[in-house]
């Protein structure tokens, strides 16, 4: 057990690419957990998605000893986390196990919009705040222009920012030396019975659910009965330990520590984070505050291509929840696709990722259908239901209006690109509301716009319309009347359940006769014409034709080499397999995506 | 032993430069690699077939690469081979490749005591701007000229190869390159609609947009352009890609389509023979339970090959006797002649013959399984299904 005087828990945040996992190397590297030559660029970020995406995509608590100044070891427990705004709620719960954070701030970038989202949540969690100017080995680094970025628009002092390299170590003492300093020493009550918070939790395959905790009041220790405050879930502690980042037992954690807890329980429905672990027997009886649930942005439907994997899916999302509370789920049934789930995300790399994780970690082969947000739908009787799915969409007849999610929604942006931003803006209903410039580089503006519009290729537009420069965050500012219907696809006639989307009534023309036209594209020639129509209540408002296949035959066959033939026989095959079979018509998975990419 | 092969692939792989579109296993040629080559090629036939042997191959095939760019050692080479693998007498075929750059009339005569039946030119187009876009080392007129060195001879059998779907390649060049090529004489023409090749020069030049990609339906209506005229000359399809005047089709590829066992000389060569067999062609390994079929092939790589040419097949794929069966019945289905019904019963297949039938890519006719008019253009629809068995 460390005597919580000697801890300091803090997580590192920032804006994504602004360097996190790169200065946590750096302080593995300086604080000898992880020897140099054991080393490899962005080493917490230890999922394979995460190394080929170079992103960070799940917080990682590691525990590292600092010793400072004053020759006084100090324990460190350091949270990297995430910089998409998709996994902001990673941060959230991240931020509950610490007292304080380095904002880290690229020093060529400056201020960027999660990196004002995420140090307010710094602030609201009343935690201490260090700055960090990185990158400042950059040609472009600019550190008095990003400072003064920083006391703008955060009001937070910067002229003691630490300016650091993750490239080149420089001034990564000083940022741990200023952890010693400024983050506050945990507080707890060691006599009193153990209150531990749940912030993250996995399932291991030979361990069953591993939960990571922090512990507020009390200990915990191998073979404690614990109890599930939430879940009224009890059971003996088979093991504790912190993690560095490979997990190493010890006796015990004390108030402040942060490690990890085998909970020996196999159904992972019984473990939530957010939770509060105490003792099964006089434990305690007021739970931690927990996490608020978070509210899904975008809802899609997940098909296993092989109807015979729906139980595996099931199971699959009842495992990677643990690891990813953010994720929604509720069973769905398509015509066209059989049995599913209807998943809610954080947005539309969450759902990328999810959908990755799903495939990769349980081997699963994954359809995904058009990403859609929550309606809520009066009828004309008064009652009021929400719908995540075009297919629940009521009959027109029985509609008395629709309200849709609208966003506040924060550009910053340099100023030579505030024209490319109103035009963009413009064409996805969105309506100004002001704009403010931070520094003669950064200008900060507002808008409120449908949710379903940002889903819409938004984010890509916006970075390849202002060269990259622009960064974008959102919050739901709640529900508003729209003029919606749902645009059906035909296929052969035969009607697409899961092509199916909901659109202002302004657009449905242009986006079906976008979409039609988009899936001609994608789908490839069969043997048979495919005609592609969009639909508004039955009355065809777009249509375009796959032609047939004329020709498909392989050149030559050379010298007798029949293997080859047939293996390219057996490739073509494999090609189709990977498409989803509508009926008569093979259609890749892309096509469910397709509406995304519409765009006017 | 079940029987020794009755047809043997001699691969050449040596051309004067290589065409953009290329993937077959040729390198640029120089006078040592060739006699280096010829010597190699002799001495892995030579442990194939030990002289005295019980060989006896009815069909020989010398392809390439460009197997006339060995010049005055090809007649060698091809005496050589007869001799191992004991060629003789009267219904012997024996085939060259050959391009017209390098099929000088002295060539083509000194070919006929060596014993060679046949020469199939590759002449691709006579039209010379398709041929710069192939990147051929070749012009229309040399095309010609070799043709008529070939005919002169009055012992040899022309094949002309000629290609289709060539980006810029019109509808009037094609029709201009099928009347050229029937006016040679030649008894046999080989249609193939050009792939482009992952990696190859031309891959590359049609991914930066220097090329148009190829036109699948223009190269459809060219292949039906060809079986029209050629059929008009007396040039019937007998199989998906090939035309002969009756009695002039190639025995050799046509033991490919029917399942008859083969074997392999030379690098990247292909061959199969039944498993019992596989001690044979050097592979030692037993043959797993089932296996009916062995197809083999050696190395790819030219120097590797020429660095040890009595190595062991580089490549070896097993087949049971389902597999076996439902190749034979994918690779029949490629003859005009199709496939009868008991082969289509032992593979198998007949479900799927039924149902391609539906698709309309089938016929059931004179007790036979054919493919039709739009068949021959979806061959891989049929072919797929077919070894797929569904
Ligand atoms: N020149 C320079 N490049 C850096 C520095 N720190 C990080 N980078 C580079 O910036 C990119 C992003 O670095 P990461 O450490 O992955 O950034 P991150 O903040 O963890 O990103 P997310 O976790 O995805 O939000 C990588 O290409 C790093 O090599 C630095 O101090 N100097
Ligand atoms: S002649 Fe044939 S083998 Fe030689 S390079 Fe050209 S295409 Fe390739
Ligand atoms: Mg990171």
């Amino acid at each position: 057990m460390t005597d919580p005087a000697r801890i300091r828990n803090f997580s590192i945040i920032a804006h994504i690419d602004h360097g996190k996992s790169t200065l946590a190397d750096r302080v593995l590297q300086l604080t000898h957990t992880i020897e140099d030559r054991d080393m490899v660029e962005q080493v917490l970020d230890s999922m394979d998605i995460e190394r080929e995406r170079g992103i960070t995509i799940k917080s990682q608590a590691v525990r590292v000893l600092f010793t400072a100044a004053d020759g006084i070891e100090y324990t460190f427990n350091l949270i990297d986390t995430p910089g998409h705004v998709d996994f902001t709620y990673e941060v959230s719960r991240s931020l509950a196990a610490c007292e304080g954070v380095l904002l880290v701030v690229d020093a060529a970038q400056g201020v960027e919009a999660q990196t004002v989202a995420n140090a307010l949540m710094a602030m609201n969690a009343n935690l201490e705040i260090i700055p960090v100017i990185n990158k400042i080995d950059l040609p472009s680094a600019d550190p008095e222009r990003v400072r003064h970025e920083i006391e703008e628009a955060l009001s937070i002092p910067a002229d003691d920012a630490v300016l650091t390299s993750g490239k080149t170590g420089e001034g990564i003492r000083e940022a741990l030396q200023a952890v010693v300093d400024r983050v506050p020493a945990p507080i707890g009550d060691a006599g009193k019975p153990l209150k531990a918070l749940i912030f993250d939790s996995y399932f291991d395959a030979y361990r069953g659910v591993v939960a990571l905790i922090r512990v507020v009041d009390g200990s915990i220790s191998a073979g404690t009965k614990i109890r599930m405050m939430a879940t009224s879930t009890v059971t003996d502690v088979e093991e504790v330990g912190y993690r560095r980042p490979a997990n190493v037992p010890v006796d015990e954690l004390g108030v402040g520590e942060v490690g990890y807890l085998v909970t020996g329980l196999k159904d992972p429905s019984l473990v939530k984070v957010g939770d509060t672990v105490t003792l099964a027997r006089h434990g305690s009886t007021e739970a931690l505050p927990g996490y608020r649930d978070v509210k899904p942005m975008v809802y899609t439907g997940l098909f296993p291509i092989d109807g015979d994997q729906y139980p595996e899916l099931r199971d699959a999302l009842d495992r990677l929840r643990l690891n990813d509370p953010a994720i929604i789920y509720e069973p769905e049934s398509s015509h066209a696709l059989g049995f599913g789930f209807r998943c809610g995300f954080l947005g539309l790399l969450h759902m990328e990722i999810v959908k990755e994780r799903l495939e990769r970690e349980f081997d699963l082969d994954l359809l995904a259908t058009a990403p859609s947000v929550e309606y809520r739908v009066t009828k004309t009787r008064g009652d009021v239901v929400t719908i995540h799915s075009p297919q629940d969409m009521p009959d027109a007849g029985s509609v008395d209006f629709m309200e849709e999610p609208y966003l506040k929604v924060t550009v910053l942006v340099p100023p030579e690109y505030v024209g490319a931003v109103m035009e963009l803006t413009d064409g996805h209903r969105a309506s100004f509301v002001n704009m403010q410039y931070l520094s003669n580089t950064t200008v900060d503006m507002h808008y409120e716009m449908p949710l379903s519009e940002l889903i819409m290729d938004f984010f890509d537009q916006l970075k390849s319309r202002t060269k990259g420069y622009a960064s974008l965050d959102y919050e739901l500012i709640g529900y508003r009347r729209s003029e919606l219907v749902k645009l059906d696809v035909l296929l052969a006639g035969k009607p697409v359940d899961a092509l199916s989307f909901i659109v202002h009534r302004d657009k449905a023309y242009a986006r079906g006769k976008m979409l039609t036209e988009k899936l001609r594209e994608i789908i490839p020639r069969q043997m048979f014409e495919v005609p592609i129509q969009a639909a508004i209540g039955g009355r065809i408002i777009a249509r375009e034709t796959v032609r047939a296949m004329r020709k498909d035959v392989i050149a030559k066959c050379y010298g007798g080499d029949i293997s080859r033939k047939r293996k390219l026989l057996e490739k073509q095959k494999k090609g189709k397999k990977r498409m989803k079979n509508l009926g008569t018509v093979e259609v890749p998975q892309e096509a469910f995506m397709a509406i995304l990419k519409v765009d006017d | 032993m079940t029987e020794f092969p009755e047809h043997v692939y001699v691969h050449v792989p040596l051309c004067v430069s290589k065409c953009g579109y290329c993937d077959f296993c040729s390198v640029v040629t120089s006078e040592r690699l060739a006699d280096t080559v010829v010597a190699a090629l002799t001495v892995q036939a030579s442990t194939l077939a030990p002289a005295g042997s019980c060989a006896h191959a009815s069909t020989l095939y010398f392809g390439g690469g460009t197997p006339s760019v060995l010049g005055a050692r090809l007649p060698r080479l091809v005496t050589a081979m007869r001799t191992v693998f004991g060629v003789a007498g009267e219904g012997a075929e024996v085939t060259v490749e050959a391009n017209p750059d390098s099929m000088v009339p002295a060539l083509a005569a000194a070919l006929v005591p060596a014993g060679v039946t046949r020469v199939s030119l590759g002449v691709q187009s006579f039209d010379d701007s398709v041929l710069r876009v192939l990147g051929r080392p070749h012009d229309a007129g040399s095309a010609e000229r070799a043709a008529g060195g070939v005919m002169a001879t009055g012992a040899l059998d022309l094949s002309i190869d000629l290609m289709c779907g060539v980006p810029g390649q019109d509808m009037r060049s094609w029709e201009e390159s099928l009347v050229r090529a029937i006016d040679t004489g030649a008894a046999h023409v080989s249609v193939y609609p050009l792939t482009v090749e992952p990696g190859t020069p031309m891959d590359a030049q049609v991914l930066s947009g220097v090329l148009p990609a190829p036109d699948p339906d223009l190269a459809a209506e060219m292949m039906l352009t060809a079986e029209r005229m050629l059929g008009a000359a007396g040039i019937v399809r007998y199989e998906v890609a090939n035309f002969a005047v009756p009695g002039h089709e190639s025995r050799h590829n046509s033991a490919y389509w029917t399942g008859r066992p083969y074997l392999a000389v030379g690098p990247a060569a292909h061959g199969m023979v039944a498993a019992d067999d596989a001690r044979l062609v050097g592979v030692s390994a037993t043959a797993p339970a089932g296996a009916a079929r062995l197809r083999y092939a050696y190395a790819s790589d030219v120097q590797a090959w020429l660095d040890a040419p009595l190595a062991p097949p580089a490549e070896i794929e097993w087949l049971t006797a389902d597999e076996a069966a439902r190749e034979d019945a994918m690779l029949g289905l490629r003859l005009s002649a199709g496939i009868d019904p008991a082969l289509a019963s032992r593979a198998g297949v007949v479900g799927v013959l039924e149902s391609l039938v539906g698709d309309g890519l089938l016929e059931r006719a004179d007790d036979r399984w054919r493919v039709t008019q739009r068949g021959w253009l979806l061959g891989n629809q049929v072919f797929g299904r077919v070894w797929a068995g569904e």
